[in-house]
């Protein structure tokens, strides 16, 4: 079952969202890489609606430069949610998108069900520290980002076209706009405290960008939270385990069957 | 009359750190992340020291000013700190007009450039002239984080607009931008020119860039990129000026040249090239990350810059390619002022920011290109004026000083 796409305009921004399936609403918060698409999270559409729109100056979404603080993204996130008319849903979040989720919860604690925070950006751990994606020699983005390196295949043509290199620069300089000067929050543990709904933390053991020690630190952190680790993954852990996905379904699920 | 009779020439200087070390092939970059273990101290003396002797002698052979310039963690140069040069340069000379091009306003405050460039202008009685860069893509990877590369262009009109307003409206004012906020903007001291030096946008070409030039009626200094990019932005200046019912003077536009003379003009490029070469592959050597942080450009310039293999690999162009593109003068006398003039004329400037030391370059060269620029070229050049009936020793007198 693939992804069905509509445009919305969200307060004067061209908003790709993207649903599939049929059930409890899930949102899910992609990262800042878009390379491989989203298709391994499809097999969440076998048990819920989910609903993941393109970031502003990400995918299919329109560009914004005056969304350059992760305040405006949970505020484009109110007016968007708004208009689907979703009041209360489960929320889950990868890399970029884990950080922009546990933010969104902050804000919007009653709104959220249940929260997966996936490899998120966000603290700041000196004994395991997040790598500074701008820092990245560009060989070395794939081997960073991925563990098992033929999850790209389709996807990258080598050399790479032009419009491949654009097209990640575009979504380097939307990052950018909010993460250029450090990729942590160091207010965040300060607030992480609201976040009293069911939480799962899941991270793969083999994540080369953000250390997957720091699940333990998100753990200690949230007041009502697992950690799981997927073994030999990295970064992109839904593409290369299924297991992480399904571990996002059943933990999204339980409280359904409870 | 030509834009030749008022042509101004300044001695353009890199203050390279020339000490390229043996294992130069594996280093990949020599901005940003060249490794700190390349910089001695006691060769950097010297080489300040060498530098100084090189401005002090474009002022006794009469260029009619100097030319220095600002970037950081790299050895391409030697002035990080732009203004702590000029303050030597200013007690060092005393006739020449000293440009300085500059300090990317948007990597400082802005009130703070303001008292230093007043302190210069002030100190040297009315020497100073200022050309204003956006500041390259490496100089955003360099410098704290604060200061984001999506942001830079927003910064640079804004910060512009600080300085301006600090220099031409009597102080103290306020300021309530985007990215500025002043209580009391009232910088002291006051620079000596009135209302404010010569001010240059520095630019590569681009619309944004030419376009400020253009909104605040400064000049417009560009940097070495290919000839026809060079015409094209003066055409859009002139175009976009003549729409407001303005017209540009040609001492607003500036070009820079790589120059080199001898007796001949095989002696010149024999002489020149190695150097020459040495300047855009050691001390040009930056892979296209640093060029091109995020958001530094938009994507669509991104994408015309990757399809573009010239601009993607430039770093290795051949010499004649450098040659063919580039404002690279190496010659005879008479092939170099002739050069020279064809290219002023073209571009419809009255003024040539000339650089006559090139990469590693050892100073008896300098010193012999310099001599032999000022003694064979800038009275060569002279001549061509349409007014040209003055005595070399007059030529020599440099325009605006009489």
């Amino acid at each position: 079952m693939p992804y069905e796409q509509q445009q919305l305009i969200v307060n004067g921004i061209d908003t790709a969202v993207l649903t599939a399936g049929e059930g409890p609403p899930l949102v899910f918060f992609h990262g800042a890489g878009m390379i491989t698409g989203f298709d391994a999270l499809l097999p969440l559409a076998d048990r819920f609606r989910l609903i993941l729109p393109h970031h502003p100056g990400f995918g299919d979404s329109g560009d914004d430069p005056s969304i350059d603080r992760i305040e405006d993204y949970v505020l484009h996130y109110l007016d968007l949610f708004d208009q689907l008319e979703l009041d209360e849903f489960s929320l889950a979040g990868h890399s970029l998108g884990g950080y922009l989720a546990a933010e969104f919860a902050i804000y919007q604690t009653a709104r959220v069900r249940r929260l997966v925070l996936a490899a998120p950006v966000g603290l700041r751990v000196p004994e395991h520290p997040t790598v500074d994606f701008f820092s990245v020699a560009d060989e070395q983005v794939p081997e960073t980002l991925a563990a098992d390196l033929s999850i790209f295949e389709g996807h990258v043509s080598m050399p790479p076209t032009p419009e491949f290199l654009a097209e990640r620069y575009r979504e380097a300089t939307s990052f950018a706009r909010i993460f250029w000067r450090r990729s942590y929050d160091v207010k965040l543990p300060k607030w992480l405290h609201r976040l009293t709904m069911p939480t799962k933390v899941i991270w793969g053991s083999a994540d080369r960008l953000i250390p997957p020690a720091q699940a333990e630190i998100w753990a200690e952190l949230l007041p009502n939270a697992e950690a799981t680790t997927i073994p030999g993954a990295g970064h992109l852990l839904f593409d290369e385990s299924r297991d992480a996905v399904d571990a996002v379904a059943r933990f999204v699920a339980e409280e359904v069957t409870v | 009359m030509s834009v030749i009779d008022q042509l101004k020439l300044y001695f353009f200087h890199h203050h390279h750190y020339i000490d390229e070390p043996p294992d130069e092939a594996s280093i990949s970059s020599t901005w940003v992340v060249p490794p700190g273990r390349l910089f001695d101290p006691e060769k950097g003396h010297q080489l300040y020291r060498r530098h100084l002797r090189q401005i002090k002698l474009a002022e006794e052979l009469g260029f009619d000013g100097v030319c220095i310039n600002e970037h950081h963690n790299t050895v391409y140069s030697m002035t990080p700190a732009v203004s702590v040069m000029a303050g030597a340069i200013v007690a060092s000379t005393s006739r020449v007009k000293v440009m300085v091009a500059g300090v990317p306003v948007n990597l400082t405050y802005p009130n703070r450039l303001a008292e230093e460039y007043g302190m210069l202008d002030v100190m040297s009685g009315g020497r100073m002239e200022y050309a204003i860069p956006l500041g390259t893509g490496m100089e955003y990877w360099s410098n704290e984080g604060s200061i984001n590369p999506t942001t830079a262009r927003g910064r640079f009109r804004e910060s512009l607009d600080v300085l301006l307003k600090a220099w031409t409206e009597e102080g103290p004012t306020r300021y309530e931008g985007d990215f500025y906020t002043y209580r009391y903007l009232n910088p002291w001291p006051k620079p000596y020119q009135k209302p404010h030096p010569k001010i240059f946008i520095v630019g590569s070409g681009s619309k944004e860039t030419v376009d400020l030039a253009v909104d605040y009626g400064l000049g417009y200094s560009i940097v070495f990129v290919p000839i026809p990019s060079q015409l094209r932005a003066f055409d859009r200046m002139r175009e976009l000026a003549a729409e407001r019912g303005r017209t540009v003077d040609p001492d607003d536009i500036i070009i820079c040249v790589i120059a080199y003379v001898a007796d001949t003009d095989e002696e010149a490029v024999r002489e020149a090239r190695p150097h020459i070469e040495k300047f855009f592959s050691w001390f040009h050597r930056v892979p296209p990350k640093y060029l091109l942080p995020p958001g530094y450009v938009s994507t669509e310039e991104f994408l015309r810059r990757a399809s573009d293999a010239a601009l993607s690999d430039g770093t290795r162009a051949t010499w004649e390619d450098m040659v063919a593109i580039g404002r690279i003068a190496c010659g005879s006398p008479d092939t170099v002022a002739d050069t020279l003039a064809h290219w002023a004329e073209e571009a419809g400037c009255g003024r040539i920011n000339v650089v006559l030391e090139h990469g590693d370059m050892p100073e008896w060269k300098t010193v012999k290109n310099m001599t032999l620029f000022a003694n064979e070229v800038i009275p060569r050049l002279r001549a061509k004026g349409t007014q040209a009936t003055v005595v070399d020793e007059e030529a020599l007198v440099p325009a605006g000083v009489s």
